[in-house]
């Protein structure tokens, strides 16, 4: 197993836990209007205008793509050019074996074309994301992944209001959990036993909000 | 957000997001029902028949089937193009339409795709196994080789279709992938075993859902489907080549390409709704795939069975006004000739049958859909089996006239394929989310 995390290791987050996402939206804009850097946010599924509300900017990959796809199309059209007009034309029947039967070549070039921009757009999305196999994951909570959103702040970041008021404003936000020095910890490579240990440690920091 | 009110919701049942999560990981975190073990049981059976059928074939040679020199397409290339239709509506639904943004699609896509994927599995097997000496399988791959500098034919559309069909089963395997990892996390977070959370961790790439990974992922499952729409057309495209770049009456028209498209997408949604209303039943996933969705599926079926009716109907009529004999015979024989069960069946099948989908209660009754769909399976096996069997039997020599019927070898290689398709779904009904966990919590509040 590849033992290099997503997040660095040993860091300690700022966590507001939720379980609506149009809850976790307006925090982050709230968050934003007052000027708190936020770390990311982790969701089981994606939230639209997320993205946005963090002010991450639309992927480049598409260009990447685009280049891979032109590389499979002149890949195609290299390959059969080659073989069937400069290495050893094949004349059946008298026809000429040259660019004249260039639209022959249209069906290959068109499927490397796709081939090439499927496998290099994901493969630069896997790069790009830091994942592989084998790595570990960094999770701030088991349910991330289930039924709860994960708002994280980087508690090494100065941020422009004190952690116990950024804490305040996310339990007025609605987060069910808030928590002040989470650290990441992964499922796949820790047993169940130290797994409970973990998660019930970080718990005794934990206030619950009340339910309204 | 704007909700239609005419619309049904798409997940019923009132489901939370963690509702979602129970309700499809459940097979996978439990043991196998006993219904599964029973249909993985006959599966397995049917996948020994075909392992047994194919070594035959490889140890006495090709001449355990009956193809000849007139039919030397028999029921192989019709079993192929079965399969290779059926594997297009796994990714008709999950790339055209995501780009029509039909939310609909979410319950259904993610065993669409596998399905695509053990489809193409089978259908592979038949042209390799057709080459007599399937050792020698990788000889239509552009390699260089020991018999000169001697390259494949760049001419041939059989050529093409190797790229095709190789193209669509690998684009489509990196599409469904890309789908279930955020799911395979799932799994994996919930994951008490050893076992489980060693291999879901192994698959899930260490994802962690972060808003970051989601921007990213999103254009490019976008992406995906933009190219795989061009892909799943030009796949059908490129094996209806096959037949209408020859010069056989029957086969060398100009409508196949846009008619075999049709009616993959036609047979693909038939075996789209014969597994999930098995699955729906068998795995309790009526709030999911509810009957919103099938009405969806049959209205796709009506309109693609319309059109690939329409297509025999022009076929006929422009064979009838070419003026050209051989083309003329070749449609009249269909019809009327030795094998005209097989051309009625196919048009009870698929131009008739379907159109009961005009009333309301046919689109709305599960068992009745069940029926239809089977109808329409067989019917478009049967298509392929009149195109490539009625063409060649009798050709323009009437002395190499031929009848053609299957050895008991075909018809075994052709049931193991069911053998191999059914163990495959079994499987990834067991040890994979069915349903795209991910999206359905996208839509558990949507009408659409």
């Amino acid at each position: 197993m590849v033992d290099k995390s997503i997040l660095l290791d040993n860091k300690k987050f700022t966590v507001g836990i939720f379980d609506d996402s149009d809850k976790l939206l307006h925090a982050v804009n709230t968050l934003k209007e007052k000027g708190v850097k936020i770390f990311d946010c982790y969701t089981p599924f994606p939230v639209h205008h997320l993205d946005h509300a963090l002010g991450y900017h639309r992927t480049n990959l598409t260009i990447g793509a685009f280049l891979c796809g032109l590389l499979g199309c002149l890949s195609g059209f290299t390959l059969a050019y080659y073989m069937n007009v400069v290495d050893w034309p094949m004349i059946i029947g008298g026809k000429p074996q040259d660019i004249s039967v260039f639209t022959s070549f249209i069906p290959v070039m068109f499927e490397l074309t796709i081939l090439f921009t499927a496998f290099g757009m994901v493969i630069m999305f896997f790069a790009r994301s830091r994942m592989i196999h084998g790595i570990k994951e960094d999770l701030l909570s088991r349910r991330q992944t289930d039924d709860h959103m994960v708002l994280a702040i980087d508690n090494d970041q100065d941020q422009s209001l004190s952690n116990k008021d950024i804490l305040e404003l996310l339990r007025k936000e609605g987060a069910i959990e808030v928590n002040d020095s989470k650290e990441a910890f992964n499922t796949s490579l820790t047993s169940e036993e130290e797994l409970t240990k973990i998660l019930k440690s970080t718990k005794t920091s934990t206030k619950k909000t009340k339910k309204k | 957000m704007y909700t239609a009110d005419i619309r049904q919701p798409l997940v019923t049942g009132g489901k939370t997001y963690s509702d979602v999560t129970k309700d499809v990981c459940r097979p996978i975190e439990n043991k196998p029902t006993s219904s599964w073990w029973l249909g993985f049981s006959i599966a397995v059976i049917l996948l020994l028949v075909l392992a047994g059928t194919l070594a035959w074939t490889v140890w006495e040679g090709i001449g355990t089937w009956n193809v000849n020199k007139s039919v030397m397409w028999g029921w192989d290339i019709t079993n192929f193009v079965f399969w290779v239709g059926i594997g297009h509506a796994g990714t008709l639904i999950s790339a055209i339409l995501l780009l029509f943004r039909q939310k609909w699609r979410m319950a259904i896509n993610r065993s669409a795709e596998a399905m695509t994927i053990f489809a193409v599995f089978c259908a592979a097997i038949f042209p390799l196994f057709h080459m007599g000496r399937v050792w020698l399988g990788y000889w239509p791959l552009p390699l260089p080789n020991a018999f000169g500098s001697l390259w494949v034919n760049f001419n041939s559309p059989l050529l093409w279709d190797v790229f095709a069909i190789s193209t669509y089963l690998s684009v489509s395997l990196v599409f469904w992938y890309l789908g279930l990892i955020p799911d395979i996390a799932t799994v994996r977070d919930r994951a008490t075993t050893k076992a489980r959370k060693f291999w879901y961790g192994f698959f899930a790439m260490g994802w962690n859902g972060s808003a970051k990974s989601w921007g990213r992922y999103e254009v490019v499952a976008l992406i995906l489907a933009g190219i795989s729409t061009p892909l799943v057309l030009s796949v059908h495209t490129i094996v209806s080549m096959d037949f209408a770049t020859s010069v056989i009456p029957g086969w060398h028209t100009t409508i196949f390409p846009p008619y075999f498209v049709a009616g993959a997408i036609f047979s693909g949604f038939g075996m789209v709704l014969t597994l999930l209303l098995i699955a729906r039943y068998v795995m309790n996933y009526q709030d999911y795939i509810t009957t919103e969705h099938l009405e969806a599926m049959t209205k796709v079926i009506l309109l693609t069975g319309s059109i690939v009716g329409l297509a025999y109907i022009t076929e006929f009529v422009i064979a009838a006004y070419s003026g050209y004999e051989y083309e003329q015979y070749a449609f009249a024989n269909r019809m009327f000739g030795p094998y005209a069960w097989a051309y009625w069946t196919m048009m009870f099948c698929n131009l008739m049958a379907p159109q009961v989908f005009w009333s309301k209660w046919a689109r709305n009754t599960p068992w009745f859909i069940f029926i239809i769909s089977i109808i329409v399976n067989i019917g478009m096996w049967f298509e392929r089996f009149v195109i490539i069997v009625t063409s060649l039997h009798r050709d323009f020599l009437p002395s190499s006239w031929v009848m053609y019927h299957a050895t008991w070898v075909e018809v075994g290689i052709f049931l193991g394929t069911f053998g191999l398709f059914f163990t495959c779904f079994f499987m990834f009904a067991k040890f994979l989310p069915v349903i795209n966990m991910a999206e359905v919590k996208t839509i558990i509040k949507d009408k659409e």
